[in-house]
């Protein structure tokens, strides 16, 4: 039981850091109907800035964060405004398939700049761990899952009750619609990626914190959209409950089938779950199910 | 379009491939050419040549799939693998000649293609193209952890033989599989103009339109996969026994985003467009990797190991400037050339 627990809690803290990957291509989806993979090089990218800041330069935290933010929004800024804006208007896979284009772009530099070594942090969050009823709760885990709680909730406060929220849930119904009520479709475009791109530098920042600074780390990009898959991609509370399911499920298979097949299970256990769910419920657990006519 | 004075007197005439004479003769110049590559062609050449067109293969199946029936698959390199493995067993451990173990392999590939392709029967678009992306992963890592499959060690499967003549070195295997390339070839271009290929443009076009006028959906959907997957498993059983090795690290995921990246620079619907983007991508990458020694000596600060990621980047910047530029591939210019040097002096 403890260990079940253990798996649990350790899973869904875990869940959280892909709930925001999921989040920021959640987002770009429901604006302009791109499904992204580049949000993992703009994660990775972020990644680096921190750490060129903090551990490179030596900056005090809050300013070297503040410059990674600045830079990661800068970034997407441009990959919206050099890549997918010449592709308004060509169908929705061409601007799918820029973003395949861009995330080879930009790993090519990524791998440049690596050069073949992890670049890892000291750990900025609080160590230790603190024990509950037997269950083992690390404290940095826990602060970057209130972290990514926190920014979740304030994207949902924007869409939901700001007016610049309501133009970016408008523009996603129809651009020509929102266009014709005076919203103005290109800023919003672009505003959109710059948000995402900030989350991508938090959710960069914090799963480097765990992950280093490596080869695979964009690639969790596509973990992000398994779960932006999984919970619905025009969803944002489907996000949330897309990755702490996923953080769950891939947890509590490695911890109990993992002994079963001689180990292994963590890496396909994300992918398993997304077909089954995706021929249970095609449109993904929270996702708005559109009647298609010809 | 044809030049003035081609006139086409019956309909098999009106529906040949190749048309007037000077076709035909350029036509058997240029296989002749190519046939005879290794007996003047040095050994990069050669190499060069077969890895190119065991690539053909596998991006031809892609365009079945993708340019022809419009569903997206990322998961093409993963029933090479399949391929790959199949053909290694059936000869390593069953014993089977390579003649026999290839088109096995194939419809193997074909076969868990079928599985792997079944996600199109519900899901579109985006849904689907990270459906066969999982479907990737799956299938590499039963490769990785399945014991017959040499797990993490991979295998070694024979060179191909006939009696006693093994074909051991490049140039000989090249009259194994450039000829299975031409093949295949033959066989792609006169499917997409028959019924079968009919059917799939239609469901490219719009899939509920084509249910509407009576294409099985069902039917068609998993035979676009089978074949794609047949193509990818013949390609898999050339590289196979082409390097005589077979490792799950041959087919990273990359590769697959290479064959789509490959569709689109060569022009998607067309089988033209496969050479074009198969040799346009293949050579960028040996340009990039021969120019990276002289920016790695300008900086030696980058390293020359590095330097050979440039060649992704590369990939990438022209996959963009495609998609921006030149959406429809470079077979779409290349009709467009045709035209123009047809009709000279006149402009239609």
């Amino acid at each position: 039981m403890d260990y079940f627990l253990n798996l649990c809690i350790s899973g869904l803290l875990t869940g959280g850091l892909y709930a925001l990957v999921a989040l920021s291509i959640v987002l770009v989806y429901k604006a302009t109907e791109v499904v992204s993979l580049a949000q993992g090089q703009l994660l990775a990218f972020g990644a680096l800035f921190f750490w060129v800041a903090y551990i490179g330069l030596g900056l005090p935290i809050w300013l070297s964060f503040l410059i990674a933010l600045a830079l990661g929004a800068l970034l997407g800024f441009l990959v919206e405004r050099l890549c997918l804006r010449p592709l308004i208007g060509q169908p929705l896979f061409s601007s799918f398939l820029m973003t395949f284009a861009l995330f080879m772009f930009m790993d090519g530099i990524f791998q440049l700049i690596l050069s073949g070594q992890a670049r890892g942090y000291r750990d900025f969050l609080p160590t230790g761990s603190w024990e509950m009823a037997q269950v083992n709760i690390s404290i940095g885990d826990l602060v970057s899952f209130i972290i990514c709680l926190v920014v979740f909730g304030i994207m949902l406060l924007i869409f939901q009750y700001t007016k610049m929220g309501l133009g970016m849930r408008a523009t996603a119904e129809s651009h020509e619609l929102a266009q014709s009520v005076g919203i103005r479709v290109r800023r919003v475009f672009s505003l959109v990626w710059v948000i995402s791109a900030v989350l991508c530098v938090v959710g960069g920042v914090t799963v480097a914190r765990v992950m280093n600074i490596h080869y695979p780390l964009p690639w969790i990009a596509i973990k992000g959209l398994v779960v932006a898959l999984v919970g619905g991609l025009d969803s944002i509370p489907g996000a949330l409950l897309g990755g702490l399911i996923l953080g769950l499920v891939e947890n509590l298979a490695a911890g109990y089938l993992d002994p079963l097949v001689g180990g292994g299970v963590r890496e396909v256990a994300a992918y398993i779950m997304l077909l089954i769910i995706l021929l249970i419920k095609p449109y993904g657990l929270s996702g708005q199910v559109r009647i298609e006519r010809v | 379009m044809q030049p003035c004075g081609t006139f086409y007197e019956t309909y098999g005439q009106d529906t040949a491939v190749i048309r007037t004479r000077l076709q035909w003769i350029i036509f058997c110049a240029s296989l002749v050419v190519l046939l005879t590559v290794p007996l003047y062609g040095g050994y990069y050449l050669v190499s060069l040549i077969n890895k190119i067109a065991i690539s053909v293969v596998a991006v031809l199946g892609l365009q079945i799939v993708m340019g022809y029936c419009g569903q997206i698959s990322f998961g093409q390199v993963a029933f090479m693998a399949v391929g790959a493995y199949a053909s290694s067993i059936l000869t390593l451990d069953l014993g089977w000649p390579f003649w026999i173990a290839m088109p096995a392999a194939g419809l193997t590939a074909g076969i868990i293609g079928i599985i792997g392709g079944a996600p199109a029967l519900r899901i579109k678009g985006f849904y689907l193209a990270l459906a066969t992306i999982a479907v990737y992963f799956i299938i590499t890592w039963l490769v990785m952890h399945l014991k017959i499959t040499g797990t993490t060690n991979g295998l070694h499967p024979p060179f191909p033989s006939i009696g006693t003549f093994v074909f051991d070195t490049d140039e000989k295997l090249f009259y194994i599989i450039v000829p299975v390339m031409l093949m295949m070839t033959y066989f792609a271009k006169n499917l997409t103009r028959s019924r079968v290929g009919r059917a799939f443009v239609a469901i490219r076009d719009n899939d509920l339109a084509a249910k509407v006028m009576g294409v099985n959906l069902f039917y068609y959907k998993l035979l676009a996969f089978f074949i794609a997957c047949f193509y990818a498993g013949i390609a898999g059983s050339l590289s196979a026994h082409y390097y005589t090795a077979v490792n799950v690290e041959q087919f990273p995921l990359t590769e697959s985003v290479y064959f789509v990246g490959m569709l689109i620079v060569g022009g998607l619907g067309r089988i033209t467009g496969v050479f074009f983007g198969v040799i346009f991508i293949r050579l960028l990458d040996e340009l990039v990797i021969f120019g990276a020694r002289p920016i790695a000596e300008l900086f030696p600060f980058i390293g020359l190991a590095p330097a050979a990621s440039l060649s992704v980047s590369a990939f990438g910047l022209i996959l963009m400037l495609f998609l921006i530029f030149l959406p429809r591939g470079l077979a779409h210019r290349w009709e467009i050339f045709k035209a123009s040097y047809r009709l000279y002096p006149f402009a239609y």
